[in-house]
């Protein structure tokens, strides 16, 4: 029920003005720092430093204090009135190259686009290197009944009806690399909510297409029925 | 199992060129040599009716396997690095796909894509990727290509690994059971070169091509493999 209001994009959403024009001064504090100490040759380490995003850990600390307000403890996920994902473990490519296509408007989501667009390139790599290295348990509540299907799905695919193994692109334990994203752990709701609605939501900005396009004859392929299975399946996982 | 299919996929060997000799009839057709064209065309039909695929049937598997094999067979990296098969011999492609159906080649994934096709599925596949050229993905060190090239070439006289060239051809084409290098991802290169003798010829009581290439990959150096892997894959 709560799956199929997502369906819309455009649907209004809260928004945090106050925590994104705290982050914007943050930014600037940040830039202008960097560039007092750029003027001393020795301050090269601190830029180096600076652009791997660990020099600002109190802007960090805050900002994935922010992240987890609706992401939930340690980015575990959280049912708000959407069911908000999973950021832990994350692979790192796949994490930044969202926070951009929200920027981009590639993946339409207004209250994403808000929160992203404020986020410095060196917060982005931070925010993404943190939430990587998280690992909370699942969150749990899929219902069980499917994960045996699931698990099939995922390892196997449905040859027959051209759905190719999941398991190929997102690994045997569904980890993810690079660009593709981990799937362990993910909530079930977001990824059913996801999948089936895949074309709506992702490769939205026809003139910069994404790697989103690969993934769209797979959703279109499966069931709802397969991908309440696989989705099930891939909530447990660890 | 399913080596019933086997009679049927060598009848289907001379497919290809049919499929292209079709195409050339089509032409024909079109600039007005109808006589002929029809009644080879009816000719092909008659031999073997199997090697009807429907293209919408066909355009759908193409679409499955590009999902993981990239756009135009590119390749692509998942979590593993996913081949490229554009431009690949038919002879091998084919090939591949039954050493996967009888587990001389093992991969379950690969298992589980291959064991529905049908003969005639397998061997439209086969000549549609052989006539993809998209460019190769990229992603190797270029500063090995020096390295590679030479491997390529030359081979290892000291290290009794033969010159590439004299099997996989002086561009990495490929010829008949020898696969095309060409293109293919380097990751993917250096992971079958050294790990040959798990992957490939796994069926002992059905022994297959994949033997010579055992010492090869043995004699190889990692450090080797890595050069002449980043060499062929920035090949077009």
């Amino acid at each position: 029920m709560g799956l199929f209001a997502m369906a819309k994009p455009a649907e209004p959403y809260p928004d945090f003005p106050a925590a994104a024009a705290g982050s914007r001064k943050r930014v600037r504090r940040m830039v202008n720092r960097v560039g007092l100490q750029a003027v001393l040759p020795a301050a090269m380490l601190v830029l180096v430093v600076s652009a791997s995003g660990r020099a600002e850990s109190g802007g960090l600390e805050a900002k994935i204090q922010y992240c987890q307000d609706c992401h939930g403890p340690s980015g575990q996920g959280y049912r708000g009135f959407y069911p908000i994902p999973r950021l832990a473990g994350q692979q790192t490519e796949y994490f930044e190259n969202q926070l951009r296509a929200f920027v981009e408007r590639r993946r339409p989501n207004n209250v994403m686009a808000n929160v992203a667009h404020v986020l410095s390139p060196s917060m982005i790599s931070a925010l993404a290197a943190d939430f990587r290295s998280f690992n909370p348990p699942p969150l749990g509540g899929a219902p069980r009944r499917q994960v045996a299907e699931g698990r099939r799905i995922f390892e196997d695919g449905l040859p027959g009806a051209n759905v190719a193994a999941c398991a190929a692109c997102h690994g045997p334990d569904a980890m993810g690399k690079g660009q593709v994203p981990r799937l362990a752990s993910q909530l079930y709701p977001y990824l059913v909510k996801v999948l089936t609605n895949w074309g709506k939501e992702r490769g939205q900005l026809p003139a910069h297409p994404d790697t989103s396009f690969i993934m769209a004859p797979v959703a279109h392929s499966l069931t709802r029925a397969e991908i309440e299975a696989v989705a099930a399946y891939l909530s447990y996982l660890k | 199992m399913n080596l019933g299919s086997r009679p049927g996929s060598r009848r289907c060997e001379a497919q290809p060129h049919r499929l292209r000799a079709a195409t050339n009839l089509g032409l024909q057709l079109a600039s007005a040599a109808l006589v002929v064209a029809t009644t080879c065309a009816t000719a092909t039909h008659a031999e073997d009716s199997k090697a009807e695929v429907p293209k919408q049937e066909l355009q759908a598997k193409m679409a499955y396997c590009e999902v993981c094999h990239g756009p135009n067979g590119q390749g692509f990296r998942g979590f593993y690095p996913i081949p490229r098969l554009a431009g690949q011999q038919p002879e091998y492609f084919e090939n591949q796909l039954q050493a996967f159906i009888e587990h001389r080649r093992t991969n379950n994934i690969m298992f589980n894509v291959a064991h529905v096709l049908s003969p005639a599925m397998l061997t439209s596949l086969a000549a549609n990727f052989k006539n993809l050229e998209p460019k190769p993905l990229g992603g190797a060190p270029k500063d090995l290509m020096a390295a590679g090239k030479k491997i390529y070439e030359e081979g290892i006289a000291t290290a009794e690994v033969p010159a590439c060239a004299s099997c996989h051809g002086p561009q990495a084409k490929g010829d008949g059971q020898f696969p095309r290098l060409a293109g293919q991802l380097n990751d993917y290169v250096f992971s079958k070169l050294t790990n040959w003798e798990k992957e490939r010829g796994q069926n002992p009581a059905n022994p297959d091509a994949s033997a010579i290439m055992a010492p090869v990959a043995h004699n190889l150096t990692k450090p080797q493999i890595e050069a002449v892997a980043a060499y062929v894959s920035n090949l077009e």
